[in-house]
């Protein structure tokens, strides 16, 4: 770190103590024209000297070794550069911070502040990218902001406008100033629930950010499964028992099974003994995945955007499933198979072992840059539309609160167990989405309890439905749906449940 | 329902454009600039409606019903009667990546709104190669 020139502060500190030159060089045993070189930061001090003028100005010591200024300069100087601020070189910012130390630190600080605010606001703007209300709303909002400023502008600018056009243009002004401010609150009201703010997320919704921004790919994860699998030898059918075998063997954990949720005690793994095969395999890869891969996924929830421990939590336990399906699905041999058995969930169950719901997830996390599957978005709803695990892609949005539209194959799957719903969703822009959905239950514990219902949804682009099973592009009929009701287009729908935000009663009538 | 104007020896300007007030304030300021307007509010018939007029410029609001900007545009230019036509893209999205896109399809032209009467006004006098009229 470079020196601070001190001399500056020990000149000032001496005329406030109406100290003569003369008198402080002697005071300190040296000559006047030797302080006025210091003075001037011609020489550099240090040591018993420094600590002898600190003594006589009644200054402390570490105050006039100069390493915060030096801190402070560096800092502002790295600013005023990454800035492009002009005319402010390293001599300019060391004067400010010699001359004006606690306005250095409060330029500081508010530049800390700043960079925090221009964090919240990106990560409000990537809110509002990813979420049909809100870009709805703010598109509407552009649009009578638009509105208003033309006809403004218009009664501002021009002189000789005919009556009737002027009272027009004042009631359409006066009109779309009271639909802003009724979708502005509507906006407040929708950003309340969940601001984007960091701080002000909740440990769901920092797990599921967490996901996106790893676009649910962990090349890590990839490849400790690809060296567990190694270390496991030859398998195949035996993958299940392998890991199993590991777990006694290798860690002493005893396997059991009850009627008890899956859970861990002592040093013993519980799955539900009514749980089929395919989830038994993945409650024991699971187990040993927490057991084997603590260092990866230590330094994966080290990140500073999972900002309480909870999240942290809840992101381990979401990477501890996809390190299972990386286990019993490996990369490469999955993803050959997804295309040639045209990305059919049930075969690739079938020949994986695992369930629909882990072969939907793990078609989801085939990103790897070079050698990916198709680009899927997946939705998670359960029987009272509450939405959870939604991941999109850049071309497919999935809602991150509040309801997806009511058509969508996701809620008609809920109504029909064991089958697959394969819908070609078209869109009121006329965009189209290959949408497979399938309810997932998870079977009761005995007559007392409740199976768990979910439906599951994987969507794509159209384009890409030719790859697929599920149907070839363009040819099949398409399912007229919307993003949700609040930015649908679609006035006649039997199904809505809001009004839309884009169509106000003025408009139509304009219409 | 579209509104379709009959055509003129003046230059002509098609709106795409699904906001009524936005083509009222649009209708009424390039009017005033001699410029012949019509408009649709239906991304679906844009198309026709070009044909029909033939003008000297599309006004095009990437978000509109039906058929969304980005497929118009593609459409457009792959029709050779009108493919020359200029094309000025509104956005109320005004993101980078969707400029870049409607360069890439032959856009000629961008406005993110808000935009200003005046900046608007320029844009379409230059795609037009028209003088600046008074007023």
């Amino acid at each position: 770190m470079a020196r601070f020139p001190i001399g500056q502060r020990i000149r000032a500190r001496r005329l406030e103590f109406r100290i003569s030159q003369s008198r402080l060089a002697s005071e300190v045993g040296i000559s006047p024209a030797y302080l006025n070189l210091i003075e001037h930061d011609k020489r550099q001090i240090g040591g018993a000297l420094l600590g002898r003028i600190a003594k006589r100005l009644d200054i402390d010591r570490k105050d006039l070794s100069g390493e915060e200024e030096a801190s402070l300069v560096q800092e502002l100087e790295a600013i005023a550069r990454n800035q492009n601020i002009p005319g402010l070189d390293e001599e300019a910012v060391r004067r400010m911070v010699a001359g004006n130390t606690d306005w250095a630190r409060a330029l500081l600080h508010m530049n800390r502040l700043y960079r925090g605010m221009s964090e919240q606001a990106l990560a409000l703007s990537d809110r509002l990218g990813q979420d049909p209300s809100l870009m709805a709303l703010s598109h509407a909002i552009l649009t009578q902001i638009t509105s208003i400023r033309s006809f403004a502008e218009i009664l501002q600018d021009i002189d000789d406008l005919a009556p009737d056009a002027r009272q027009r243009f004042s009631g359409i002004i006066a009109s779309q100033s009271d639909q802003l401010g009724s979708d502005a609150r509507e906006m407040i009201e929708l950003l309340s629930g969940d601001t984007g703010r960091p701080e002000g997320s909740s440990p769901e919704k920092e797990t599921d950010d967490f996901i996106i921004w790893n676009r649910n790919f962990f090349p890590d994860l990839e490849y400790a499964a690809d060296e567990l699998r190694r270390d496991l030898g030859e398998i195949d059918d035996r993958l299940g028992v392998s890991i199993a075998d590991r777990l006694t063997g290798r860690h002493g954990i005893r396997l059991t099974f009850d009627d008890g949720p899956t859970r861990v005690d002592g040093d013993a793994l519980n799955v539900n003994c009514y749980a089929p095969e395919a989830t038994r395999r993945f409650r024991h890869a699971r187990h040993l995945a927490r057991l084997e891969f603590a260092p990866q996924l230590d330094a994966l929830v080290d990140d500073e955007r999972l900002t309480q421990e909870e999240s942290r939590d809840r992101a381990r336990e979401a990477l501890l499933s996809y390190a299972a399906a990386a286990l019993l699905m490996p990369y490469d041999e999955f993803l050959d198979a997804a295309e040639t058995e045209r990305y059919d969930i049930d075969r690739l169950a079938g020949r994986f072992r695992g369930s629909f719901e882990q072969v939907a997830h793990r078609l989801v996390t085939l990103r790897r840059p070079g050698s990916d599957g198709i680009p899927f978005a997946f939705l998670r709803v359960d029987p009272a539309g509450n939405i959870s695990k939604p991941f999109s892609i850049p071309d497919l949005r999935m809602p991150r609160f509040g309801g997806a539209c009511p058509l969508w194959g996701i809620y008609e799957a809920l109504g029909t167990p064991d089958r697959t719903i394969a819908q070609m969703a078209g869109m009121p822009d006329g965009t189209r989405y290959l949408f497979i959905a399938r309810r997932i239950a998870h079977p009761s514990r005995g007559f007392r309890t409740s199976p768990t219902v979910h439906a599951i949804m994987l969507g794509c682009e159209a384009d890409q439905a030719e790859r697929t099973v599920y149907g070839g592009g363009y040819d099949r009929p398409v399912a007229p749906v919307g993003f949700n009701c609040r930015s649908c287009a679609r006035v006649d729908c039997g199904q809505r449940a809001y009004p839309a935000i884009r169509r106000t009663p003025s408009r139509m009538a304009a219409n | 329902m579209p509104v379709l104007r009959e055509e003129s020896v003046a230059h002509r300007i098609l709106i795409a454009e699904d906001e009524p007030f936005i083509v009222e304030s649009l209708d009424f300021l390039l009017s005033r600039e001699g410029y012949e307007v019509s408009a649709v509010s239906d991304g679906d018939l844009v198309c026709d409606a070009m044909q029909q007029l033939s003008p000297n410029l599309l006004i095009l609001d990437i978000m509109l019903p039906s058929v969304n900007g980005f497929d118009i545009l593609r459409r457009i230019r792959s029709l050779p009667e009108i493919s020359a036509t200029p094309v000025l893209v509104l956005t109320a999205k005004g993101q980078e990546s969707d400029r870049v896109r409607m360069q890439e399809l032959g856009a000629d032209g961008f406005m993110t709104k808000p935009f200003s009467n005046r900046t608007l006004v320029e844009q379409v006098n230059r795609l037009t190669g028209q003088p600046v009229a008074g007023g």
